[in-house]
């Protein structure tokens, strides 16, 4: 029973701006669909309009012709969604559990019309690029996909929201995993629960050098971890994510999880220093397990250009593990003289101490935690 | 215009050397540098002829490759030595020759500026941001101190990266004279052909697989004006030239209504390239193509100090560029001017010195 009450508390996070209601998607697709759409607006899309359009409409624009082909084409989608929500609301009453996610379908479903509005503002010279390349409509057709994985498949536990500050701030997280999903994860929690900011993560320049994958990261708002990058985007009051174990974090082997590695040369403290921010440390369980890495094909990693080339148990699939992601206290810099970045023991002392933060963060979690899955 | 005797510039008038005339930057500059009535002799030193008609500028044939340059400079007392003429569109010239013209020609140029008894109070160099490379390790922003992270792929940058050693030098050895270097970002602009607008003229763009790179433009007029700024007012450094703001490229040929087509690979996207050229489909030389997997951005923070602002952005700059190649599909241009050329070049024969006759 405590598991679908951290996962409703989730849920009702995971809807940002949305009134949260125990089950938001009742009033979206049940009898009084019409009535609820038309007062909680979804931020971004219409689909919920779309599903209150009347069923009489459709059914009237079969019989003229091409036009109505043409709408048939637009509504069809929403006449499979209302009815699929007829069918869930049935289920649910029937069974007293939720057989069909709602939500999530609707989250699936909505990348679609996301990227179509997406297309459509570009064919009309519309974009809205940053220097840095970031394009935050573009970024954000791909968030409701990474919504789901994070409610539905590592059912993430945020604590300490409250901890982003209002202004530029650094955040430092332990890395793990084959792929970088909890960076993932994190920007969709500080997005979705600390009012729609885009953190920016910095990234290592072997991914510039992949195709598609430097073109994604670059569009989502990733940047290079330049110390230069850095203090741009902190001056900008962005919220700058980064790992300062990189891949010595997210390569090492399964029986190293959460043993923090070394914090790099403490370049991330400096970028701190220098613009006066505070640094969040952040410690993230269940991220550690998604990837046991049993070996790692060198020559192949070699051959593509690639940090390591790992066999873990389903390839690419990350395993299911119950995830919490813990924010810290901040760490403040802005008492701090800027010239103390140039001063190799203060920054010593910094990266120490917030190493320290999430080590010890992370035994403190790993400790109420009783099994990997379950959480 | 006034005539003021030759060695007397108490008025503070100059005596301006061009190089480049040859090509769209320096015939542009003297050009414009002619109505100006600070300026009291202009001369320009090239190989080939001017690429437009010039009034009253005196135009030399010769090269930079001579040491004919020192005497000409103190013989003409030339106080500013504008050196436009780096090549650094290589379609039409081998390797060869365009070493020989930047590295060689630079290093004569600036030899005979320096030294005793030369009157040059001020060099100013057009170079490029093709100094700091395009690899996938760059900074977001390149600022003017900063050094690029590779050594050199093609010929070209190694030859800007040596001219750039030169103007450094010369820097230190004589303080007394003013040297601006100004790093352009790639040029579009309606009248200029470079090889960014033959590429985006193409009606399929071809862009490399799995890249999208973000990328600045400065605007033709932009950069004419940034040359003239650096010859009126004195801003010695390097300064990066671009316009504010970036495009990524899949963005610049939507805009310009072109198709992208992704069909160059990732790796040996040279050797794509010059299969290309090889058949005749697109020339873009060799230095532009790493731009086009991993792009470049400036920073041009430092143009506060050097006093002067692009009028346009980079994104206007691609703008304005569609607008014109839109229009210039429905108006020829190319007829509305020829039939004034014999009037200009009597009004030349008659008086190089009167730009404005009062008979015509």
């Amino acid at each position: 029973m405590s598991r679908t009450a951290s996962h409703r508390h989730t849920h009702s996070n995971g809807n940002g701006s949305a009134a949260p209601t125990a089950r938001p998607w009742g009033d979206l697709f049940g009898p009084t669909m019409r009535t609820a759409a038309a007062a909680v607006p979804r931020r971004g899309f219409g689909l919920d309009a779309l599903t209150a359009l009347p069923l009489s409409a459709i059914a009237g624009s079969l019989t003229s012709g091409a036009a109505g082909l043409r709408r048939l084409r637009t509504e069809l989608p929403v006449l499979a969604m209302a009815k699929t929500g007829e069918v869930a609301f049935r289920l649910r009453e029937l069974t007293g559990h939720d057989v069909i996610d709602l939500e999530s379908l609707q989250d699936v479903l909505s990348v679609i019309y996301r990227a179509a509005a997406v297309r459509e503002e570009h064919r009309a010279g519309t974009w809205d690029v940053d220097d840095f390349g970031f394009e935050r409509q573009w970024a954000e057709i791909f968030l409701p996909l990474f919504r789901v994985v994070y409610r539905r498949y590592w059912r993430v536990d945020t604590e300490g929201i409250n901890n982003i500050p209002p202004g530029g701030a650094l955040l430092v997280s332990n890395h793990a995993g084959v792929m970088p999903f909890d960076a993932s994860m994190i920007k969709l929690a500080v997005f979705d629960l600390a009012g729609e900011r885009h953190v920016r993560t910095l990234i290592a320049s072997w991914m510039f050098r992949q195709p598609f994958v430097g073109m994604f990261m670059r569009r989502t708002g990733q940047t290079l971890g330049h110390p230069d990058d850095t203090r741009r985007l902190l001056d900008n009051g962005e919220l700058v994510l980064v790992f300062p174990e990189g891949v010595r974090g997210t390569g090492k082997p399964f029986s190293e999880r959460y043993k923090l590695r070394r914090f790099g040369r403490g370049g991330f403290v400096q970028a701190a220093l220098r613009s006066g921010v505070p640094i969040v440390p952040i410690s993230v369980i269940g991220s550690e397990e998604t990837y046991p890495m049993f070996g790692d094909i060198k020559p192949l990693a070699k051959l593509l250009g690639l940090p390591y080339v790992p066999i873990t148990p389903l390839g690419p699939i990350p395993l299911p593990s119950k995830w919490q992601i813990r924010f810290h206290a901040p760490v403040r810099t802005d008492h701090m003289d800027p010239a103390a970045a140039d001063d190799a023991a203060t920054v010593m002392d910094l990266t120490e101490q917030v190493r320290g933060i999430i080590q010890q963060g992370l035994i403190d979690d790993l400790r109420h935690r009783r099994t990997v899955f379950a959480g | 215009m006034a005539s003021t005797p030759k060695r007397a510039r108490s008025d503070g008038s100059h005596r301006v050397l061009i190089t480049g005339v040859s090509r769209f930057w320096g015939a542009e500059l003297a050009h414009r540098l002619e109505s100006d009535p600070a300026i009291e002799q202009i001369v320009a030193i090239d190989s080939g002829d001017p690429a437009r008609e010039l009034a009253r500028t005196d135009f030399i044939r010769a090269d930079t490759r001579h040491s004919l340059v020192g005497k000409l400079v103190r013989s003409l007392d030339i106080d500013t030595v504008v050196h436009a003429g780096l090549i650094i569109d290589t379609r039409e010239a081998s390797n060869r020759s365009v070493h020989e013209a930047n590295v060689i020609g630079t290093m004569n140029l600036l030899a005979a500026c320096g030294g005793e008894g030369s009157p040059v109070r001020k060099v100013v160099v057009k170079t490029s941001t093709a100094v700091y490379g395009s690899e996938p390790d760059d900074p977001s922003f390149w600022a003017e101190s900063m050094n690029r992270t590779s050594a050199p792929r093609d010929s070209l940058t190694r030859d800007l990266d040596e001219v750039e050693s030169y103007i450094s030098d010369f820097a230190l050895r004589n303080p007394a004279v003013t040297v601006t270097s100004l790093r352009f970002a790639n040029v579009l602009g309606p009248s200029h052909d470079t090889p960014f607008a033959a590429y985006f003229g193409l009606p399929v763009v071809p862009t490399v697989f799995g890249f999208d790179p973000r990328l600045q433009f400065l605007h033709e007029e932009d950069a004419v004006s940034a040359l003239l700024h650096a010859v009126r007012a004195d801003h010695p450094g390097t300064f990066n030239v671009a316009g504010d703001g970036v495009t990524l490229l899949s963005q610049a040929i939507a805009l310009i209504g072109r198709v992208n087509a992704p069909v160059l690979p990732f790796i040996g996207t040279q050797v794509a390239m010059a299969a290309l050229r090889r058949a005749g489909l697109i020339n873009f030389p060799p230095h532009l193509v790493r731009l086009l997997q991993h792009g470049r951005v400036v920073d041009t923070s430092r143009l506060d100090d050097f006093g002067w602002k692009p009028d346009n952005s980079t994104l206007q700059t691609v703008r304005g560029f569609a607008e014109h190649r839109r229009i210039r599909r429905l108006v020829d241009e190319t007829t509305a001017y020829t039939y004034e050329e014999d009037l200009e070049a009597f009004l030349r024969a008659k008086g190089r010195r009167d730009p404005e006759p009062a008979t015509p």
